[in-house]
């Protein structure tokens, strides 16, 4: 191969490896928005709140998720601070009794099964294990989604923070010697 | 400098050299795959708050407690609250979408038909007597001079706790007779013989299984009878009169009369005790008529209630009861696999668990007892073709209101301020007393139980009826070398997911498979798997055959379809011959 040819093969391989590497993971996946801008760090600070206080354990065991609406109404029927975000918040949901359309990141794959009382209380998992610094944020991390298979980031690729992707989770189980089958999390 | 096409193509080729060493490729290879995981079209399980949802199991009058993971208002599994639940019972929340399912049906024309007719000749077959629905047809039919037939005319509880040795001729004991978690907690304290020609289920969990040969369960009883009536000596016999706490159980008419003579009436066969039931009810209904006690052609008009049916009567049982001149046949069904062969309107109906409706005490209750299948999911058959409502149907035609009986009762059974409700999301007992009637009612639409405790209540002795029907005609084996066994009855309608394990467990038969010995298989020509066609002397019906070993030879064992039972009745004699 000449020189020239040489240089346009280069060209094209570096053309690749910056679309690959650097544009492939923007077009790849969507962007969304929370539906209020929510600060974890606010609720930690100022009202002392702990993440099982929103985020709790129901009697039988299973987990509450994300908080409703009325979870959140018990302190912001009325506005309690003067940021903008939580006025916002009480006009577009406190107010028209609207439940937020929260945008779970690690929501698993139907065939996945997940249990998190296991993980909290028999394996004594902290939070941050597996969500990173969400706990202490001041802002909510944009909600990435692939646009093929429709998977969170946050389970399904490189989110570049702790997630709750299967590789993690794969990681975390053989560390721990807790490798018995697919069946330990597969439906 | 131009650019020629071999710099075009020397570019792309960088490309894609370039791009195996990026994230891109592999990325939508595995994205691909996914995206075919969940395409459009595939079923996805509801999103929502996941809670639970108690009720009581409606199959069958064992109305085991029923605690169901729910999410949204979706029940996606169910388990027992005290022990488990059968395979039917695990599986009953997929019921309503079952493929078979009857979903329409002319009501409105049906009713005016059944207007034009009544109340000539009319009677209601309610195959799960017991109910407070069962309370409406008995009114009904005594405002309209009809009849209110159910399976037994005399039913009686047993209590396993009181026995010491129990003699089953053929009876499923260990295998559907009862509560499981009744049988289950009184099993050890009794010893079980078993007799029967094949070794099911319960065979195999005796004490002793005494292998019968086919067609002699009678025979049997016969001679346990002889020897109790000290004709002859029997070792069986001597066993169950040794411990003075025994009794038998099982379809020969002899076993009345040998219950008695053990002296199990009044102390371990007693008389079911029923919730209170409204006095005025109890003024205006009609008595409890047998199918067997009813003249020949003098049904007119009969509406049959399958609804979570405790038993089939073989078709070939009712028509000799019906007029000759046109009768009219209505029946209340969820498939058309049931009586809706003979009839002229099959109303589609509720099912379990999308219905309410209480449970019928079951054979070993013997204190009272009162629970409410309350619904876990909305009717999934909707109007226009919609659902009948038998209550309703039947109490429009005589006038009996009948939409608000449930609640009626439940008033009377807190009016008579006995016995304690227990609710199963926080597993306490509360003394009726301490509850209003609406609280009262509102925890029985939680799925809660009410109980009226042993020491409260007062065992009555069933009545022994001892009348002993004359030996049936021995058929001629000439012709029909084979006699029939049949499986325990099973529910008309069960998960589609009961085929896999029919199909692989070989726990159960299949309704419309009959099991064959290798030898008498191959007298027939027919081999494993093959269609067959089963023929008795009042008819015949088409089977699948499955080879088993462990039937004796000289017998079939045949699946609990209506179709099959309709042909088939007990130790009758059958022949099968390749369709």
């Amino acid at each position: 191969m000449t020189l020239r040819g040489t240089i346009v093969f280069s060209i094209g391989v570096l053309a690749a490896l910056g679309a690959g590497w650097a544009g492939f993971p923007r077009v790849i996946y969507q962007t969304h928005r929370q539906p209020v801008d929510f600060s974890h760090q606010i609720h930690a600070d100022k009202a002392g709140s702990k993440c099982d206080d929103c985020h709790a354990f129901r009697a039988d065991g299973t987990f509450a998720g994300v908080p409703t609406l009325d979870k959140c109404s018990g302190c912001h029927a009325a506005a309690m601070g003067s940021t903008v975000a939580e006025k916002n918040f009480i006009e577009r949901f406190v107010t028209p009794q609207r439940e937020p359309e929260w945008l779970v990141y690690a929501r698993q794959p139907e065939n996945v099964y997940f249990s998190h009382i296991t993980h909290v209380k028999r394996a004594n998992l902290k939070c941050e294990r597996c969500h990173g610094n969400q706990g202490t944020s001041n802002t909510l991390p944009p909600f990435q989604q692939d646009r093929i298979s429709g998977y969170s980031r946050d389970i399904w690729g490189h989110a570049g923070r702790p997630a709750m992707t299967m590789d993690a989770c794969v990681a975390c189980h053989r560390q721990s010697h807790l490798e018995h089958s697919c069946l330990d999390c597969h439906k | 400098m131009t650019n020629s096409r071999r710099d075009i193509f020397k570019f792309a080729g960088g490309a894609v050299a370039g791009a195996l060493f990026t994230p891109a490729p592999w990325r939508l290879i595995t994205d691909t795959a996914l995206w075919s995981e969940n395409w459009p079209g595939i079923p996805r399980p509801a999103r929502g708050e996941i809670r639970a949802k108690f009720t009581n199991c409606a199959l069958c009058p064992a109305g085991c407690a029923v605690r169901a993971r729910c999410v949204g208002e979706q029940p996606v599994s169910l388990a027992g609250v005290h022990g488990g639940l059968c395979p039917f019972g695990l599986t009953g929340h997929h019921l309503p979408y079952h493929p078979a399912r009857l979903k329409q049906g002319p009501i409105e024309e049906a009713k005016a038909a059944v207007r034009k007719r009544a109340p000539d000749g009319i009677a209601i077959l309610d195959l799960n007597p017991g109910r407070t629905v069962s309370w409406t047809y008995r009114r009904a039919m005594a405002s309209l001079q009809g009849l209110y037939l159910a399976p037994e005319s005399q039913p009686v509880a047993y209590d396993l706790s009181a026995a010491k040795t129990v003699l089953s001729i053929g009876a499923p004991l260990l295998d559907g007779w009862g509560t499981p978690a009744n049988v289950n907690a009184a099993r050890q304290n009794f010893r079980l013989i078993q007799a029967e020609a094949v070794e099911s289920r319960t065979a195999v969990l005796a004490d002793e299984w005494i292998p019968l040969a086919p067609g002699t369960e009678r025979a049997f009883a016969q001679e346990i009878l002889g020897a109790l009536q000290g004709e002859r000596t029997s070792v069986v016999a001597r066993e169950l009169t040794a411990d003075g706490s025994s009794f038998v159980l099982g379809d020969a008419p002899e076993i009345p009369e040998i219950n008695r003579l053990l002296g199990a009436y009044g102390k371990i066969i007693v008389a079911p005790s029923e919730a209170p039931v409204p006095e005025p009810w109890k003024k205006s209904a009609a008595a409890i008529t047998r199918l067997a006690d009813v003249p020949d052609h003098s049904i007119g008009v009969l509406l049959i209630d399958e609804s979570n049916a405790a038993s089939y009567i073989p078709w070939h049982f009712i028509e000799p009861k019906l007029t000759g001149d046109n009768p009219l046949v209505v029946t209340f069904a969820a498939t058309r696999g049931g009586y809706a062969r003979h009839a002229q309107y099959a109303l589609p109906i509720a099912v379990y668990p999308e219905l309410t409706d209480d449970i019928a005490p079951a054979v070993d209750s013997i204190h009272p007892t009162f629970r409410i299948s309350v619904p876990l999911v909305a009717p999934v058959v909707t109007p226009p073709a919609g659902l009948a409502n038998p209550a309703d149907f039947v109490g429009a035609l005589a006038g009996v209101p009948a939409s608000n009986a449930l609640r009626e009762r439940a008033d009377a059974i807190h009016k008579s301020a006995e016995g304690a409700i227990v609710t199963y999301a926080d597993g306490k007992e509360t003394p009726v007393k301490d509850l209003t009637a609406d609280a009262f009612w509102k925890s029985l639409n939680q799925g809660a139980r009410w109980d009226r405790p042993p020491g409260l209540s007062s065992l009555v002795p069933a009545a022994s009826r001892s009348t002993l029907r004359p030996a049936e005609p021995i058929e001629s084996s000439a012709d029909l070398p084979l006699i029939a066994i049949r499986e325990p009855h099973n529910p008309a309608l069960v998960s589609p997911l009961m085929t896999k394990l029919y199909q692989e467990s070989g726990l159960r038969l299949a309704p419309n498979r009959v099991a064959l010995n290798p030898d008498d298989a191959r007298a027939a020509h027919v081999p494993n798997g093959a269609r067959a066609v089963l023929q008795t002397r009042i008819g015949r019906c088409s089977v699948e055959v499955t080879v088993d070993p462990a039937v004796p030879p000289g017998a079939v064992q045949v699946g609990g379809s209506p179709g099959i039972q309709d042909v088939c009745g007990p130790a009758a004699r059958v022949k099968v011959v390749p369709a």
